[in-house]
């Protein structure tokens, strides 16, 4: 038990230190872009950020189809941690996304097939999220969360590449810009301290998640 | 607790203790919690479908499509249970449960004991081995009752195990081998010598049996 | 094979219980026609640019009328018992799935059958010469939309709260079947002189196929009790 909770509070300084040296290089340290001046910093955490909103619901993805083979609820807490935790993910990459067009493109929302896919990918996990919040049956809820899990992640890339031929066939695509070594390595430093983060979140909601099982099955079996 | 193949068991309990979900657990539409359950040798569990072959479950509302004609609806039950359907099994099973003469009127018309009977039709038109009934005899007049008695007094003669559960007594009650009581989720088989009358009404709703 | 037959039993069923009550199609095609109007008193008298964004209009309408109908798929099964009653049947209960699923393509294609047409009169559109592509369009975007529909229209039955629950799971899926349909359609409606409609009409069909092998293999998990 002991040894539990001072891994936890390890991983939380960890996550935090790295973040602070993360921010601090973002902001301070790497120079700003020629072209867009400080605004493009904000990539440093849109980037990341959106990295783990898709990490986070590959996650779900694989524990989805672990509880579907294996019917253990442990994998079911694991999916409902990831998807809490990447809805939040995915709502700062769209936030953050939004600050970061508004400056640069005189626009909060393009129809860019990243953006566009983030936000469908909001929409599935808003899903998954109403229909735990609607099932009362454990069992249930595990089920059916997990099916919605496997069919919203198999979606993603097919809605990606939608979006993608979308935007092609209407509009050249952007050029990609050959990235400078420094930027390259602070974007790689946020987005370790990202999934640092990730990961401290992760460990702490499934621990919460056990104990909300735990009481959830004692109410059950009192009434 | 054990059925013996060919037997009937006859279930009796208060609402609510338990004598529906028991029914439909060996239908196979619900999953135990715990344990297992074994149809004519199938496990519940491993081989459902081996069990859904050979049960047929008689609810209180009936599976039955309001816009389709009794024939229809008979029809439609052979096909989903695998058989070709044939006029002529249709129209004796019609005949058998008094319904022939309005065969092709579409079940909105039909009363609570038509509906009744046709729900019992639809366990004649396939060949199964284990009955389930609830409350075979609710909605039906006298008539109607001593058409589902002789019913299961065919099922028996065939071999057909039958699991029945009322509130009402009637001869199919009163013929089972075996009688349990279910009273919140718990079952226990009575011994012959008990009078069942205690446990039952005629008519009116069941008291809570004080049997220890 | 069984489940054929079995599949064929449910829309023989429910189509003849349609074609006696025409409960959904009534519905649908008024339904439709609401939608189709609104849009064109929204959009103005300009007829360019009606017939500009007709494509994308057709298929809102489409998508609004499907989602009703989805909503009636297992409903007419809750009178007589729910669910419940097909799942005691013995079989393969993709059955039910495949049944459902052919009984919903065909109702949508015949309210489409209306609507599309209706569409073109309203938008001044002439649409005979794309008869042939509109078909396919129209063909394979029912299909990728009833796919879908029937499948989460299953798992949502029992849940409470279902009528939000089911376009709100349904929207993210959808996403794809509407973006080929709809670019589908527009493209050819303009003459589509690049061929990209083919395009879109290869997306559709992929989506298609995945999703249905998808969902039929993942069924039975979501018909659980």
């Amino acid at each position: 038990m002991g040894f539990k909770s001072n891994i936890e509070k390890f991983l939380g300084i960890l996550a935090l230190v790295a973040m602070l040296v993360g921010s601090y290089v973002g902001l301070v340290v790497v120079p700003a872009d020629a072209a867009q001046g400080n605004v493009q910093r904000l990539m440093y955490v849109h980037v990341p950020a959106a990295w783990l909103a898709f990490l986070a619901f590959f996650v779900v993805f694989v524990m989805s189809v672990l509880y579907l083979i294996q019917r253990d609820e442990r994998w079911d807490r694991v999916a409902a941690s990831s998807a809490e935790i990447g809805v939040v993910f995915t709502v700062v990459t769209l936030l953050l996304g939004m600050m970061w067009g508004k400056p640069t493109w005189g626009v909060y929302w393009t129809w860019d097939p990243r953006l566009t896919t983030t936000a469908i990918l909001l929409a599935i996990y808003v899903g998954y999220g109403a229909l735990r919040s609607f099932a009362e049956d454990g069992e249930k809820r595990a089920r059916w969360s997990a099916i919605v899990g496997v069919i919203g992640f198999a979606n993603v890339p097919i809605v990606y590449m939608s979006v993608t031929w979308w935007r092609t066939l209407h509009q050249p695509p952007s050029s990609p810009r050959s990235v400078a070594p420094d930027i390259l390595w602070t974007l790689m430093l946020n987005l370790a301290a990202f999934t640092l983060v990730y990961v401290y979140l992760m460990v702490r909601r499934i621990r919460f998640a056990k104990l909300e099982g735990e009481l959830e099955k004692r109410m059950a079996y009192n009434a | 607790m054990r059925v013996e193949a060919g037997t009937t068991l006859c279930l009796v309990g208060p609402n609510g203790a338990g004598k529906t979900t028991l029914l439909k657990l060996v239908a196979t539409l619900l999953r135990p919690s715990g344990g297992d359950v074994h149809v004519m040798g199938h496990s519940l569990l491993n081989d459902p479908d081996e069990i859904r072959k050979r049960t047929g479950l008689l609810t209180v509302r009936g599976f039955l499509y309001d816009d389709l004609s009794a024939a229809e609806n008979l029809h439609f039950t052979m096909r989903m249970g695998g058989l070709k359907p044939r006029r002529e099994v249709i129209a004796r099973v019609l005949e058998r449960i008094g319904l022939a003469e309005v065969a092709d009127n579409r079940m909105r018309t039909f009363s609570t004991g038509m509906r009744k009977r046709l729900a019992l039709g639809q366990l004649l038109v396939r060949p199964i081995e284990v009955a389930l009934l609830d409350e075979p005899y609710s909605g039906l007049d006298s008539q109607g009752m001593r058409l589902v008695d002789e019913v299961v007094a065919d099922f028996k003669a065939a071999g057909t195990t039958v699991l029945l559960a009322s509130h009402q007594d009637g001869e199919a009650v009163r013929e089972a081998e075996q009688t349990g009581i279910l009273r919140k989720g718990h079952l226990e088989i009575l011994p012959e010598s008990e009078p069942l009358s205690r446990h039952l009404s005629v008519g009116g709703p069941a008291g809570a049996p004080e049997v220890d | 094979m069984s489940l054929l037959h079995r599949a064929w039993a449910i829309v023989w069923k429910d189509l003849l219980i349609e074609a006696r009550t025409k409960q959904s199609f009534n519905a649908m095609v008024f339904f439709a026609a609401l939608v189709l109007f609104i849009f064109s008193f929204a959009l103005g008298p300009d007829t360019e640019l009606l017939q500009e964004v007709a494509g994308g209009l057709l298929w809102v309408g489409i998508a609004f009328t499907g989602l009703l109908s989805l909503s009636r798929t297992y409903q007419n099964e809750e009178t007589s018992g729910g669910l419940e009653g097909l799942r005691a049947y013995p079989g393969d209960p993709r059955a039910i799935y495949l049944g459902k699923l052919l009984g919903n393509i065909v109702l949508l294609l015949l309210v489409e059958s209306v609507l599309i047409p209706a569409a073109g009169i309203l938008f001044q559109a002439n649409l005979w010469p794309h008869a042939l592509g509109l078909a396919a369009v129209s063909i394979l975007g029912t299909i990728g939309f009833s796919v879908v529909g029937t499948f989460y229209s299953a798992l949502t039955v029992n849940l409470r709260a279902r009528e939000v629950m089911l376009p709100l799971l349904l929207f993210p899926a959808l996403v794809p079947v509407l973006l080929g349909a709809v670019n589908a359609t527009t493209l050819i409606l303009e003459g589509d002189l690049m061929g990209e409609a083919v395009v879109w009409l290869r997306v559709l069909g992929a989506f298609d196929i995945i999703f249905f092998v998808i969902c039929i293999w993942i069924f039975p998990i979501a018909l659980e009790e």
